[in-house]
């Protein structure tokens, strides 16, 4: 697998540093045009979380590269899924899932266009009814250990946090 | 785990006072440390700006200068340079992690827990903002010394280095870290290993090296063979593309396609290894001539081929005179019996596997799993076609929107007129779909008696009587594809409250139905046929279920060049408002499940049925492919693919396979074999052959274990009674730990949900007191120095709380329990308001014990 992987690396590379892949870096526009990302409505998260990139260009290393299908293959487990899964959704990177991250992530689920947004009463009630399901503690916010809650009971999860090469 | 209780304790005053001075200091702090290895600060990249911290204690302390065992909690309080109390919230897990620090497992089991500490540091630097600037510059120098998370990495070396190697290459797969940090954290074990073993002397080491470098070139060796592996892999890009179009839903109706046709490959190659190569050897030469006709109905020429259980012999095979024999009659029955009891044990196993990973929580929470919390976890990562991706946001969409108006209108209730109605017509449906397959029964039972008497009659291979042998599994198989038309079309009368009811009473129905047909076929063949005139009545059997295989692989193809090549030209020609047609995966499924049913009945029959079934099944695999992608549309519907795939899986363990394994078990015990052919001509029935066996190794030594065990375990009532006994008393016991553990984790939830009550309060007293103490401020002009000092002892209260989590357990206990426990003790508490410090303090050392509390009780609650 891992060969295989490289060897995508190596073709998002300009051709001059396909020698060195091990320590060149992607930028972002570049990793995006992975078919298997370019239609993920989380995509820039997924660039986001798995990024080393010092300088926040959200570049990637064939490392990170390797961590983020190490994390979306068959064989990581339910708890480093969720993990990274709640990362992904966590917008604001403060490492809980609030109000404004939620409206984020529904609107990366119905599609940013104009006609498939709800509306803002809907969208109200919908924030509304996911937190009296999942907020266990009543703080207005979803944390990790909620987070894996949710997801310990819908057990498609891990078989559709999945990004196969 | 612990920075969210951090946000909740946290000012929101505190966010609004951001100001430049952190991004200074960060970014001196940032050049001072920028020689580290890139990849560390991925975490603290992604979550914050606070970039470099943690990675740079490795270098700025040397690791044996801090023990995991610094008496780091006592120091705290007086070096601590935070004099705000909120500082010391970020640094709660300080007193647990001392604790803890023996437990191997502890850190390993939060995956969160190194993550963390970017977390709390994140909001540990806004809080730090208020203070001063000289302030600053002394705290970012001694927080080298006391931070947590350093401490927490000499922790969880300390840890990985006392594990096996095994263990370890385990627990370092569940952190969530990025390679560059697993590879340093690996290398800081490996060192200390190095160093522990260096202490207890180094005889060893030149062995070990040995078996070391034998245990690393093992490990390549199987890296690379899985590797190979994996290239070898078949299918895996046909896979990815329906995973990308379709979704997980689609996708695993061809997961468990492959996986039944690798079963069935599996069973191919035992029965033509053990059973078929053998008879080759003893072949007789067939007379019969080929006429084409055959290929469908099996009849004919094939009737003296290695395809039926009629032309096996009953001979021991040997090469040479004196030489080793094989014994037929042995063979076979062994060779089936021992295929079925690994059937069965895979199938026990995988469902056991699903069962325990799907449904551990769903009994419990089952009341409220409900749409909107599916919501944070149901986008599908496997699509990733572009239209796809579209339409499944637009099916989102509608979803979302439709269960909005569902949670809103669901209050209405019905009225106990439309109850009896809507009883009425349940009933009513259910009495017609029982009909129905009562009525399909008995057309097709009477339909085979007729055909038998016909075939019974025209014994010679006429083309006539061939073609009407034909009659029977045609019919049968339009049965089997028409009927749930009429099934579902019963099901959208019956207008059921939620779409899963639906669903599963249709696969119900199906499942009867199917079911129904194939038992009294069943019945047909071990009383009809095998107690009729013919010469061989188990090669009749055989090609009764060879045709029946074959009939409806070809109904599978018609019904997907008509059920969706057709249905879309009509769809998008036509009618233009009926779409494209969505791909339907029950019945597909359920379609898979009675063909595996009647290649498991026929393999006694005939042998090699497998094989033709693996066959159709690669056939299937590639029309059903290109249908779909050709015809269908993804499924709008969520389709809760894991919980289906456990219960088709259940399906085919439970009226499957337990049906076919009664059928073997009557016809191998019970049913006298035919007295012209087959393997076990001449014997009363077919289980003799072992018996018989077991009495000539009677007359060995060297197998009198064998014949032992055959009269004290296999034959002895006793045993088996003991056996069943033991397993129930075993059920029974696991039965009642479920249950206490059920109590349990209801308990523990009650208790999350008491936590999070206490800690809404705390928080709410906090800020009450933040808001007083700034006006106090405010006025009393140079209060803050003061305050500062004065919160140092806020930790020795905390200690002095007595038996806190014990009080919260009672107080759940009780179920009527509304007021909070600690409004009580804090108001009644004396100091609380003649003097502001001391009652923070007090709320401060209350709510780092709540919140250790619930941590206690969260993980418990989490990890049941």
């Amino acid at each position: 697998a891992s060969q295989s992987a490289y060897k995508r690396f190596s073709e998002l590379l300009p051709k001059e540093e396909r020698e060195n892949a091990c320590s060149a870096r992607v930028p972002k526009s570049q990793i995006l045009t992975l078919p298997e990302l370019r239609a993920n409505p989380f995509q820039h998260r997924i660039c986001h979380v798995f990024s080393t990139s010092e300088t926040g260009d959200d570049s990637m290393s064939f490392e990170d590269f390797l961590d983020m299908l190490s994390v979306f293959s068959d064989s990581a487990t339910s708890d480093i899924k969720s993990h990274y899964a709640f990362r992904i959704f966590d917008f604001d990177d403060d490492g809980i899932l609030d109000r404004k991250d939620l409206e984020q992530l529904v609107n990366c689920l119905t599609g940013q266009g104009e006609e498939s947004r709800l509306s803002s009463a809907e969208m109200e009630q919908l924030i509304q009814n996911i937190l009296e399901e999942s907020d266990i503690d009543k703080d207005g916010t979803i944390n990790l250990s909620e987070f894996q809650h949710v997801v310990s009971r819908s057990p498609d999860f891990a078989s559709s946090f999945k990004i196969v090469l | 785990m612990h920075y969210h209780y951090n946000e909740a304790f946290e000012n929101p005053d505190y966010h609004f006072s951001e100001t430049l001075e952190i991004d200074r200091r960060g970014s001196s702090q940032r050049n001072q440390f920028s020689h580290q290895t890139p990849y560390d600060s991925s975490l603290h990249g992604s979550y914050g700006e606070h970039r470099g911290r943690e990675q740079n204690y490795p270098v700025a302390i040397p690791m044996s200068s801090l023990g995991p065992g610094s008496d780091y909690s006592q120091n705290l309080p007086s070096t601590s340079p935070y004099g705000n109390f909120t500082d010391n919230i970020s640094f709660e897990s300080e007193p647990e992690l001392i604790h803890t620090r023996h437990s191997t497992l502890h850190l390993l089991d939060y995956p969160y827990t190194h993550g963390i500490s970017s977390g709390s540091e994140d909001s540990f630097i806004r809080r730090r903002n208020r203070r001063p600037p000289d302030e600053i510059f002394m705290a970012s120098s001694s927080t080298l010394e006391t931070d947590p998370a350093c401490s927490k990495e000499e922790d969880l070396v300390g840890s990985l280095a006392s594990m096996s190697t095994n263990e370890r290459m385990k627990a370092m797969q569940k952190m969530p870290e990025t390679m560059g940090k697993k590879r340093e954290i690996r290398n800081k074990v490996l060192k200390e290993i190095t160093k522990r073993s260096r202490h207890r002397g180094a005889q060893l080491s030149c062995c070990r090296q040995c078996l070391q470098g034998a245990a690393v070139s093992f490990r390549r060796f199987g890296n690379a063979l899985s590797e190979y592996f994996h290239q070898l892999r078949v299918w895996h890009k046909t896979l990815k593309i329906i995973g990308a179009e379709f979704g997980t839903s689609v996708l695993s109706y061809f997961v468990f396609l492959k996986w039944l046709l690798n079963f069935n490959i599996f069973s191919f190659l035992i029965n033509f290894g053990f059973i078929t190569i053998p008879q080759f050897l003893a072949a007789e030469p067939n007379n019969l001539s080929f006429m084409g006709l055959e290929l469908l109905t099996g009849a004919g020429y094939f009737q003296q081929t290695v395809l039926y259980y009629g032309f096996y012999t009953n001979a021991t095979i040997s090469k040479t005179e004196n030489g080793p024999s094989y014994n037929m009659q042995l063979a076979y029955i062994f060779t089936v019996g021992i295929y079925f009891v690994i059937c069965f044990l895979i199938l026990l196993f995988s469902m056991a596997k699903f069962f325990s990973r799907n449904f551990t929580n769903s009994e419990l929470f089952s009341v409220n799993i409900q749409v909107a919390s599916k919501l944070l976890c149901i986008w599908d990562f496997n699509i990733t076609n572009e239209k796809a991706v579209k339409l499944k946001q637009k099916n989102l969409h509608t979803q979302i929107k439709e269960g909005l108006t569902e949670v809103n209108t669901e209050v209405l209730s019905f009225s106990v007129k439309e109850r009896v109605l809507r009883l009425a017509i349940h009933l009513l449906a259910w009495v017609a779909s029982l009909g129905t397959a009562v009525a399909a029964c008995t057309g097709v039972y009477f339909l085979s008696i007729n055909n038998l008497e016909l075939f019974m009659k025209g014994h010679r291979s006429d083309l006539e009587s061939q073609t009407a042998t034909l009659v029977l599994p045609v019919i049968v198989s339009l049965l089997n594809t028409l009927i749930p038309f009429f099934f579902s079309w019963l099901g959208h009368l019956e207008k059921f409250q939620t779409p899963g009811q639906h669903i599963y009473v249709t696969i119900a129905r199906n499942i009867i139905l199917k079911m129904s047909i194939v038992g009294i076929l069943c019945y047909y063949w071990l009383n009809i046929v095998a107690t009729s005139q013919s010469q061989c009545w188990e090669t009749l059997v055989g090609q009764d279920i060879y045709r029946l295989v074959l009939v409806d692989f070809i109904f599978c193809l018609l019904g997907s060049f008509f059920g969706e090549f057709l249905r879309r030209i009509i769809g998008t020609t036509v009618c233009m408002n009926l779409g494209l047609p969505e791909f339907d995966i029950g019945r597909s499924v359920l379609d898979l499940i009675y063909s595996q049913t009647l290649t498991w009945i026929g393999i006694l029959f005939s042998p090699l049925l497998p094989g033709i079934q693996m066959i159709a099944f690669f056939i299937v695999f590639f029309v059903k492919k290109v249908s779909l992608r050709r015809n269908c549309q993804p499924p709008r519907k969520v389709w809760r693919t894991a919980q289906m795939t456990t219960s088709f899986i259940f399906l085919l363990l439970c009226p499957s396979l337990l049906g076919v394994l009664s059928v073997i078990g009557v016809t191998v015990w019970r049913l006298k074999p035919s007295k012209e052919c087959g393997p076990f001509r001449g014997l009363s029935s077919m289980y003799a052959a072992v018996t018989e066996w077991i009495q000539i190794l009677e007359s060995y030594t060297a197998s009198k274990w064998v014949v032992w065990i055959y009269h004290n375990l296999i034959t002895n009532q006793l045993f088996f009674f003991i056996l069943s006994t033991f397993v129930l008393i075993v059920t029974y016991i696991y039965w009642q730990i479920i249950r206490g553990r059920k109590t349990m984790t209801k308990l523990l939830l009650k208790q999350i949900n008491n936590a999070g009550k206490d800690k809404q309060f705390l928080r709410r007293k906090l800020q009450a007191e933040q808001r007083a103490k700034r006006s106090s401020s405010a006025r009393g002009g140079r209060g803050q120095q003061r305050s500062s000092s004065s919160y140092h002892p806020s930790r020795q209260p905390a200690q002095e709380v007595p038996g806190y989590p014990g009080r919260a357990f009672d107080t759940n206990q009780n179920t009527s329990y509304n007021e909070h426990p600690f409004s009580a003790e804090i108001l009644s508490s004396s100091d609380f308001l003649p003097g502001w410090e001391p009652g923070a303090a007090r709320a401060v050392a209350l709510a780092l014990r709540a919140r250790e509390a619930a941590l206690a009780e969260d993980s418990g609650g989490f990890q049941p």
